[in-house]
């Protein structure tokens, strides 16, 4: 990492430019996730001082509670991110298809078909997106915004008029899957745990998780060598709308409902935030599961203490924002604008 | 349905009667005879044209604007709807579009009281009747039609004493706002403050903003849930919100220990979450009566010989809550059919 970084300031023809950028690479870790690691535990540390409720076991769990489902987004987004791409219809499919799982479940069809049929579609979306993205060339940015607001129109117009859609009392053992367990233990914590871990074996361990790194470094060369390159960008997006499917179950299973506003909030951006804070920079084939861990453990935290500190809503909105921009800031600083990073898209 | 249309049918009565009413004052002023009263009415509101800009089409929209489609179609009123699905941007141009549309009556549902003051001004001065639609804004038009939040605030402030104060419990209460600049929010807040000011061992250890979002209530209620394991109460500004909150007080074991209220409008939801116990108790905007009322208010403005900016009508609607499977009816279903 450090090396490529190096490289890259090598190759820029402004000589004074390349030794700030070795500087920095003394002063700074190479390592984003470190940093953010390094941020949680100050937070950390500081709330468990001044705040006697923040450091129980109890805090703890509804802490890891509360960020689970966002992890399990940042885990899929994380994987498109990683391969240069970005998929910004991951909540509005997952709004859509949770909804209509809900809506079967709810007309008495069987489970496995009701919950097939909702992954079924998921995949069908992501596999449109890559289609769109890798064979007929449009840039990620306008092919996932499309197929977004395409997938919420048509469910909104075909099966949820009214946006809403409350899970039957006859169908509460989904509900478990957002309960606990007999000491105390989130299952959907539990759900995020058994997610990232099968992440980073696919990641780091098989040939298709080295490619997807090797095609986020440089499309061209993972082409040229011989990698499917192509193909490779439909499985990504299948994966991030299938991943962010198991975290729309798991929203449902914690709320008992499902509203498809959220594909109209701020939680897109949230998951993009936790991907880029942790390290996943958005010039691809950097970061792993490690900083989708990170990024959103920062965010658990600083949310979990705003909320035990009864923050009003401006001086939440303040913290939040100083701390995407300190993100960005050191981002740009690990990664600073050179020939490398500069190349965008296959 | 047929309890929905049963607890629908005083309003309509009241509605015939503010008609008959409306029609008797007309009868004094161009001699008007029973005979001809149906013909009177009909001269002045058939082939009038209504304007209407909600939020967005989310379950009450529909509610109210299935009642006004059905009403507005029997008497000849045409009915045109612009939904800018929460884009502030999108709402005050489909408004300002609307006026250069002249239509006789415009009603927005207002997102913030500044918004659209200023296109609601132009509107009355360019001779359409302004009509504002539970959330209202800075410029007061007609009518308003809806909620009085600083009532509805008063009457959840008071179930809190009752359930929470005079210290037999903990006296903890837990807020949770919708989105915090809304009027709703704002106003809300401010009447269950003072509120319950009346009982000093009621207080609130936490209020946040939800977003009108079940996640976002969930999260926080879980949090709160573990830092006041005394916690008598959660109130939730919305019912689909506060559903969120109560999962969260299922999930922490904690039902029934403490309680979960909801003001809300009044969808199937909140009625059916009373039943599972999920919701100790729900406060309804009774939708559904809402909706009624507002055909009513523009029949009176058609009818009227003011014009526009002349009067001010307000048409505060009441508040009922639910306690249990008996209080089915003051729940409403949309009627995919209207």
């Amino acid at each position: 990492m450090g090396a490529r970084q190096t490289l890259g300031a090598v190759t820029d023809s402004d000589s004074s430019k390349a030794k700030r950028a070795t500087a920095r690479g003394r002063l700074l870790p190479a390592n984003q996730e470190f940093a953010v690691f390094a941020t949680v535990a100050v937070c950390f540390v500081a709330m468990a001082l001044t705040m006697p409720s923040f450091l129980t076991l109890g805090n703890m769990f509804a802490l890891t509670r509360g960020i689970s489902v966002l992890g399990i987004l940042a885990l899929g987004m994380g994987i498109v991110v990683i391969a240069r791409g970005i998929d910004l219809s991951q909540v509005a499919v997952l709004a859509s298809t949770c909804g209509i799982t809900v809506v079967l479940l709810n007309n008495g069809i069987p489970a496995p078909v009701a919950l097939g049929a909702g992954l079924f579609i998921a995949i069908g979306i992501g596999c449109l997106n890559g289609l769109l993205i890798a064979f007929v060339e449009i840039p990620a940015l306008f092919a996932t915004l499309a197929t977004g607001l395409l997938t919420l129109g048509a469910t909104r117009a075909l099966v949820l008029p009214q946006l809403i859609v409350y899970l039957g009392p006859e169908n509460a053992w989904l509900q478990q899957f957002g309960g606990n367990l007999s000491i105390g233990l989130p299952i959907p914590v539990i759900v995020f745990a058994v997610v990232a871990l099968v992440m980073h074996v696919f990641l780091v361990h098989t040939v298709l998780g080295r490619s997807i790194y090797a095609q986020g470094d440089n499309p061209e060369t993972a082409w040229l060598t011989g990698m499917p390159v192509r193909p490779m960008i439909v499985t990504e997006y299948a994966l991030s709308s299938a991943i962010g499917y198991i975290g729309g179950l798991v929203m449902v299973a914690s709320t008992s409902l499902m509203h498809l506003q959220i594909a109209d909030s701020s939680l897109i951006f949230d998951v993009i935030l936790v991907v880029v804070l942790g390290g996943i920079s958005l010039t691809g084939g950097r970061g792993g599961v490690s900083s989708v861990i990170a990024g959103t453990l920062l965010i658990g935290i600083l949310l979990n203490g705003m909320t035990l500190l009864n923050l009003d809503t401006q001086t939440q909105n303040i913290i939040r924002g100083a701390v995407l921009l300190a993100a960005i800031v050191v981002d740009s600083l690990l990664h600073p604008h050179d020939e490398e990073t500069s190349k965008q898209g296959l | 349905m047929g309890i929905n249309l049963s607890k629908r049918l005083p309003a309509i009565a009241a509605g015939a009667a503010l008609s008959i009413l409306a029609g008797s004052a007309m009868t004094l002023a161009a001699n008007i005879t029973r005979d001809t009263s149906r013909q009177a009415f009909d001269t002045a509101i058939s082939g009038k044209k209504v304007a209407w800009v909600p939020l967005w089409m989310g379950v009450l929209e529909s509610e109210w604007t299935g009642i006004m489609k059905d009403q507005f179609g029997q008497y000849g009123i045409s009915l045109v709807t612009r939904d800018p699905n929460f884009n502030n941007d999108a709402q005050l141009q489909a408004v300002s579009q609307l006026i250069d549309e002249k239509p006789d009556v415009l009603i927005v549902q207002n997102n913030s009281t500044t918004l659209l003051a200023k296109e609601l001004k132009r509107a009355s001065d360019a001779g359409i009747y302004v009509v504002q639609m539970n959330m209202a804004s800075n410029y007061v038009g007609d009518a308003y039609v809806g909620v009085d939040y600083t009532q509805a605030g008063h009457q959840v402030a008071d179930e809190l004493i009752k359930q929470c104060g005079g210290g037999k419990t903990s006296g903890e209460v837990a807020l949770i706002l919708g989105e915090a600049t809304a009027a709703p929010s704002i106003e809300g807040l401010k009447a269950i403050t003072d509120g319950l000011k009346k009982d000093p061992t009621v207080k609130i250890v936490s209020s946040q903003p939800g977003d009108w979002d079940a996640n976002k209530a969930n999260q926080i209620a879980t949090t709160v849930l573990q830092q006041y394991p005394k916690l008598c109460a959660i109130h939730g500004f919305w019912g689909p919100m506060a559903a969120g909150a109560a999962q969260a007080v299922k999930n922490a074991g904690r039902q029934g220990d403490v309680k979960v209220f909801a003001i809300s409008d009044g969808q199937m939801g909140d009625c059916d979450l009373v039943e599972q116990g999920l919701f100790t108790k729900a406060l309804s905007n009774r939708a559904d009566v809402q909706g009624i009322t507002l055909v009513n208010a523009v029949l009176s403005l058609l009818q009227g010989k003011d014009k526009p900016g002349d009067k001010h009508l307000f048409y505060f609607t009441n508040n009922y809550w639910i306690e249990s499977a008996k209080d089915r009816g003051y729940c409403y279903k949309v009627d995919k059919a209207k």
